[in-house]
């Protein structure tokens, strides 16, 4: 995608075009309206008297709504000033433009404005891989509506466009004859609808009822109390508060109203291909927001628990008990063509549905949708143990049971090549990746809790701890490799250690399944020349056969693995080594502009002076716009404790002084301060000991 | 109109089966969301069945009441026995415009988590278990 792309979202409905505002997609160009994984227009070109327009600016401040100002003529020669050209467009199940032309010369002008549309009507999955259709198209023209139109069997997907003035209009588009006066001025509004006929009633719950003319307005409404509600950011260094501002536009922005339940939003996985409910996702999204918008965590578990899988079903890869991988509203979905409705082909979503459960509980106190939850919150540590462990060994592992259209690799580095031996060959499945254990030893941590606290349910409690500590036992024998001092990746289909020195270890800090023993050498790796390039942690160590800076899983760097990193090492004390994380990951957002992408190259930080962005990164998306988030917490050491907020801020240095205010939570509202106070350039990298 | 009798087949009726199985359990924790009524409008030929299905936080109840429901679900008979079997999954159908939805989409989601998967899938995982236990 080139640099002057645009794009506009609300929910899964959203637009990418051109500087100019004009859409002109290729099968495989991600450019043009989408809403519920179809694309409805793949064609929307403004000409004005027969000529292409050239952008002077573009604005995009609000997520939701975008202006073009334009001029004839394409640039080459001479700009035309005589005339020009506000295109405002605003997303809302379609979008809305308002076309206005200002005549800047003395004399009247005859005007012959056009709109050229068309739709491929492509399955987002088509698009992601260049797919051919199998239904018919059609272009009707009803009145003043023109109506594309795609069809397979019963399946049914439209286009309406209309406009509010006058016009002429054929199976192409729409053309407006108009003479604006001297100095004068001739606007006209576009309405283009999305139809999808037995998707009715799932459309009118997921978008807000709107007075079209109100759209922007209540958008930014909405905006401004989503921002007003979350705490509020003082700090010496200004590019922080640029990252956090981006950060809760952007949450706000990828928020999802799931069609099961209409009033509430989760958030969606990332702009453009994952618009729309992924397990793993909006679990850790949640978990990054917990301490400035609970709410997320709320719908998230309420709307996965909706869906958590209830049969076996192998195309599906689906078990009672598991917590879905993604959602799908396509066509190749309802054809059945690709298993996404929903998917269930993930190892992680399970445990950690329960990890964010009860780390809601102890943020909030709400104790009420725990106790609602009960019966999923069992059904997923019973999977757990029934269904995730399929070598017998008490180790979760993964083998997809479609194996067709079902993902290889069922943790979070789920790209085929991201779990390897040293020599870069790759283990047989199932596959036992070690972060797995961990989620699974803090799921039942942390269920026993909730069963001993919420459930009142002892024996669950005294049953799961005791599963739990039997675990942390055989996981520290069985994955530590004692020659290299640090956890294996996974292990195979043998059990036999998979070598690589990956970023995955740093998620076992966050889960405690780590021996205290253990620690210190774990975090030596993490903040080694080999995984820390500076700016934040390598999926995979420098010097492994399959590693490459701009490899997906095999060795760039993901600002939301950093930031659970470095919530890792600060459970276990090392909270210089979290700041410093910190402090590369948010001097990293300035480069973005606050926006940190998916993944950024693993160049060393002091070769490359700013982060290499990873060609295709998905931008913004969910959880590295939480990671900022998470890393405040980290700094600031905010860690609920009974009714309590407890502060223990390390901060690096050029952070200097930050307040956090009005941090919502079972204690009301509360304030935290730091300072910072650590050069990371001279960080310590002994232990400070540990929790 | 007029409920129609279930006519008498050589093979069983799975409609009735699955909703008579469905009333004999009282109670079934997968639905202990749901409260409401899902009103299923069965289309066999030109006679249409009706099923309603009431959900009190897990307690069930059924009828064939022609009732005003908080959801109303229309399709083909035999797709909806195809569901009760585990041949056919909901969410496609409902994606590919097969059924028609009136009311509260939420408990069709909860009515989902009362259909079986294939038959096959089960076989497999059974397997799978013994190849393990042996």
């Amino acid at each position: 995608m080139s640099t002057d792309v645009v794009k506009i979202l609300d929910g899964n409905t959203f637009v990418v075009s051109d500087g100019r505002g004009d859409i002109e997609a290729s099968l495989s160009d991600p450019t043009g309206l989408f809403s519920f994984d179809t694309r409805f227009l793949s064609k929307w070109v403004l000409t004005v008297n027969g000529e292409r327009l050239d952008a002077l600016s573009t604005d995009d401040l609000q997520y939701f709504e975008a202006r073009f100002f334009l001029v004839p003529g394409t640039g080459t020669v001479y700009v035309d000033a005589e005339l020009s050209v506000i295109r405002r467009r605003v997303v809302a199940n379609g979008f809305h433009e308002e076309l206005v032309i200002l005549n800047h010369g003395a004399d009247p002008v005859d005007l012959e404005v056009r709109i050229e549309a068309g739709s491929d009507f492509a399955d987002l999955f088509e698009v992601k891989d260049a797919l051919k259709k199998k239904g018919t198209y059609e272009r009707v023209v009803d009145g003043e509506c023109l109506k594309l139109k795609y069809r397979r069997q019963t399946f049914q997907r439209e286009t309406w466009i209309i406009a509010s003035s006058p016009a002429a209009v054929d199976e192409d588009g729409l053309t407006f004859t108009a003479t604006v006066k001297g100095h004068g001025r001739w606007s006209t509004e576009l309405e283009v609808t999305t139809v999808q006929a037995a998707m009715e009633p799932i459309l009118r719950r997921a978008s807000v009822p709107r007075q079209r003319a109100k759209v922007a307005d209540s958008m930014a409404k909405n905006l401004a109390s989503w921002v007003d509600g979350a705490p509020r950011l003082e700090c010496d260094n200004d590019p922080l508060k640029v990252t956090y501002r981006r950060s809760l536009v952007d949450l706000a922005a990828l928020r999802f109203v799931a069609p099961i339940l209409p009033k509430h939003a989760l958030p969606a996985a990332g702009l453009p291909w994952f618009m729309t409910m992924f397990g793993r996702d909006s679990i850790f999204t949640s978990l990054q927001a917990l301490p400035f918008t609970p709410d997320l965590a709320a719908t998230t578990l309420r709307a996965l628990g909706a869906r958590q899988g209830t049969r076996l079903d192998d195309f599906r890869d689906e078990d009672p008990g598991r917590i879905l991988h993604e959602v799908r509203y396509g066509e190749l979905t309802a054809f059945e063509e690709r298993p996404h409705s929903p998917y269930y082909g993930c190892a992680d979503a399970t445990p950690l549905y329960v990890v964010l459960m009860d780390e809601y509980e102890r943020w909030t106190g709400d104790t009420r949708l725990v106790r609602e939850l009960e019966y999923e919150a069992r059904a997923a540590l019973t999977w757990i143990d029934e269904y995730a462990d399929l070598q017998g060994n008490g180790y979760i592992s993964y083998k997809r049971r479609n194996e067709k259209t079902g993902l290889e690799n069922q943790c979070w580095k789920d790209s085929w090549d991201s779990i390897s031996f040293r020599d870069g060959t790759l283990p047989g499945f199932p596959r036992a990746t070690c972060e797995l254990q961990g989620y699974a030893y803090d799921a039942k941590v942390r269920g026993a809790r909730l069963a001993r606290t919420v459930w009142h349910d002892s024996g669950l409690a005294d049953r799961l701890e005791k599963e739990a500590a039997d675990l942390k036992r055989r996981f520290n024998r069985d994955f530590w490799i004692e020659n290299g001092q640090y956890f294996a990746v996974a292990l195979d289909e043998e059990g036999r250690q998979v070598d690589t020195l990956t970023s995955n270890i740093g998620h076992l800090l966050w889960s405690g399944i780590v021996d205290k023993s253990k620690a210190k050498a774990v975090a030596a790796h993490l903040m080694g020349s080999r995984l820390f390039s500076g700016w934040g942690i390598r999926t995979l160590a420098e010097g492994e056969g399959r590693f490459n800076p701009i490899g997906y899983h095999v060795g760039t760097v993901w600002p939301f693995d950093s930031s659970f990193i470095a919530w890792g090492l600060r459970r276990y004390g090392f909270k210089r080594e979290a700041a410093q994380i910190a402090e590369g990951i948010l001097a990293a957002a300035e480069f973005f502009d606050g926006r940190l992408p998916e993944a950024f190259g693993g160049y060393p930080r002091t070769m490359t002076k700013y982060p290499v962005q990873y060609p295709t990164a998905c931008s913004p998306q969910a959880w590295s716009t939480g990671a900022p988030l998470l890393l405040l917490r980290t700094m600031l050491g905010l860690e609920p404790m009974g009714d309590h907020l407890v502060v223990d801020p390390v901060l690096p240095e050029s952070i200097g002084r930050m307040e956090l205010l009005d941090i919502p939570g079972r204690w009301g509202r509360i304030d935290a301060f730091g300072r910072g106070r650590i050069d990371p350039a001279r960080a310590d990298r002994r232990s400070r000991g540990s929790r | 109109m007029s409920p129609t009798a279930p006519k008498t087949r050589s093979r069983p009726d799975a409609a009735a089966a699955f909703f008579g199985d469905l009333a004999s359990r009282r109670h079934e924790p997968l639905l202990h969301h749901a409260t409401g009524t899902v009103r299923f409008d069965l289309r066999d030929g030109e006679a249409v069945e009706h099923w309603c299905l009431t959900m009190v936080k897990g307690d069930v109840s059924v009828s064939r009441r022609n009732a005003k429901a908080d959801a109303t679900i229309r399709m083909d008979k035999k797709l909806f026995e195809g569901m009760t079997r585990g041949t056919v999954n909901l969410t496609a159908s409902l994606l590919r415009g097969l059924l028609g939805v009136d009311g509260d989409l939420g408990l069709l989601v909860v009515f989902d988590r009362l259909l079986p998967g294939p038959r096959r899938s089960r076989a497999s995982f059974l397997e799978r278990q013994e190849a393990l236990a042996g």
